[in-house]
């Protein structure tokens, strides 16, 4: 009997099997190249981490892997479980602004001063904002080192900037507090614009508002749950009671 | 002789991009530096190459009411190996590529080379197609980038070639200026293939 390959029967069985055996095949694949990728993706991270420290290209071996508890208390992790923990809990950017009890922070020595960098999270105009920012307490206030930031989807040519060198440099030496309020914004420049502080605003994006005031919210919202660890400092924060 | 012919020709006569003018969107996109435009490049060689291999091992035995899914179904499978792969081993290429390597699956070359040809070819045959039609992609691909890079950034392959003296031309980095470097490749091309212009 000749197979009726036009037959209702045939062609069932033939995609069933067509399917099988692809996804045996992709599934397959994917569980042995994991490792690799997921190796590839902390490797990232650390390079990010150490860019945004001012150390680009350094080992990551120096730095201290630590977590805030309890609002106040820097903890160091040691463990290497706990540390891939940490990082996975960074590229989980919903639990990581979720979270309030562990609060990812890593410390770096460098020329005597200690840098803390921490993640950072929060929404751009059409899709997730991402970055980590590097502090340094001085006086009574929290100093940017650093900033590195990164975006799913903002639009290229004027959200999307702000994974640019220009945009991510004009961060570097303002200050997270005016008076104790969180100021460390990016606005609009210019005499009549009296909310831009020299020393905390950062020039803001033509075009890009809507990443902008995402970019300032995500700094607000992130930096928010370690004032009181940076109060512990010496630094000075109105915390606002609601 | 027919095989020889079948791997020349994909590379200049009948060149999928200058002549036949498919899969320019992605040669738009990624030939801004010469890194990107070649992995970009051998990636479509090896999904065109090996989907070409499949589907025509396969083509006796595919329902024709159902093979523009099958044909779907084996150059998906591909890319989604070459995607892994990349993001694997060549990390920060897959980034630079993000998601061009997957919209490889439309891609009209690799689909169009196996209704065109692989259906109705042998095996052998049918994989050589593949590997010089995706070459041809990759040689105007590259070729594009090279321009692009040079006078855009003043590089090649990620090192600078040209000295401080060069103020790059930024303008060479749109993607508009892709498509204004393909159409100068078609006019050169056109004026040495006679048969090619259009009277």
């Amino acid at each position: 009997m000749a197979l009726n390959k036009n037959s209702n029967a045939y062609t069932i069985i033939y995609t069933v099997v067509m399917v099988v055996i692809v996804g045996a095949l992709l599934a397959t694949l994917a569980i042995l190249l994991k490792p690799m990728q997921e190796d590839n993706v902390l490797n990232e991270q650390k390079e990010s981490i150490m860019k945004a420290f001012g150390a680009e290209g350094e080992s990551f071996d120096k730095v201290t892997v630590g977590a805030i508890v309890g609002g106040t208390q820097f903890v160091e992790v040691k463990k290497d479980a706990d540390i891939k923990a940490a990082f996975e809990l960074i590229s989980n950017r919903k639990a990581l602004a979720a979270e309030e009890d562990a609060l990812p922070i890593f410390m770096y020595e460098k020329a005597g001063e200690t840098l803390f960098v921490v993640p950072i999270v929060g929404k751009g105009l059409w899709n997730d904002i991402w970055g980590y920012v590097a502090l340094k307490p001085v006086a009574d206030n929290m100093e940017v080192v650093g900033i590195i930031m990164d975006h799913a989807g903002e639009t290229p040519g004027l959200g999307a900037e702000i994974a640019t060198d220009d945009v991510q440099g004009q961060f570097a030496g303002k200050q997270l507090y005016a008076n104790g309020e969180f100021a460390l914004k990016m606005l609009k420049n210019g005499k009549d614009n009296r909310a831009y502080i020299d020393g905390c605003s950062v020039d803001a994006i033509s075009g890009g508002t809507k990443t902008c005031d995402g970019v300032n919210s995500m700094l607000e919202n992130s930096l928010k749950k370690y004032a009181p660890f940076f109060e512990t400092l010496g630094v000075h924060v109105n915390v606002n009671i609601e | 002789m027919k095989l020889s012919k079948n791997f020349t020709n994909p590379l200049a006569a009948n060149n999928p991009i200058i002549v036949q003018i498919l899969g320019i969107c992605s040669a738009l996109a990624v030939t801004v530096k010469m890194e990107p435009a070649l992995v970009m490049g051998l990636s479509v060689t090896f999904v065109a190459a090996f989907s070409n291999l499949i589907m025509s091992l396969l083509r006796n035995g595919v329902p024709s009411r159902i093979r523009i899914i099958v044909q779907l179904v084996v150059i998906a499978t591909l890319v989604i190996v070459v995607d892994q792969f990349l993001k694997a081993f060549m990390y920060d290429v897959s980034k630079q590529l993000s998601v061009y390597v997957g919209l490889i699956i439309t891609n009209c070359i690799v689909m169009g080379r196996v209704e065109a040809y692989a259906l109705g070819n042998k095996p052998w045959d049918s994989f050589v197609d593949g590997v010089a039609n995706g070459l041809g992609y990759a040689f105007i691909l590259v070729l594009v980038a090279f321009f692009r890079e040079f006078f855009g950034s003043g590089q090649l392959f990620g090192m600078q070639v040209l000295g401080d003296w060069y103020t790059p031309n930024s303008l060479m980095l749109f993607p508009p200026m892709a498509l204004i470097i393909v159409g100068c490749i078609i006019w050169v091309h056109r004026s040495f293939n006679k048969d090619l212009q259009e009277k």
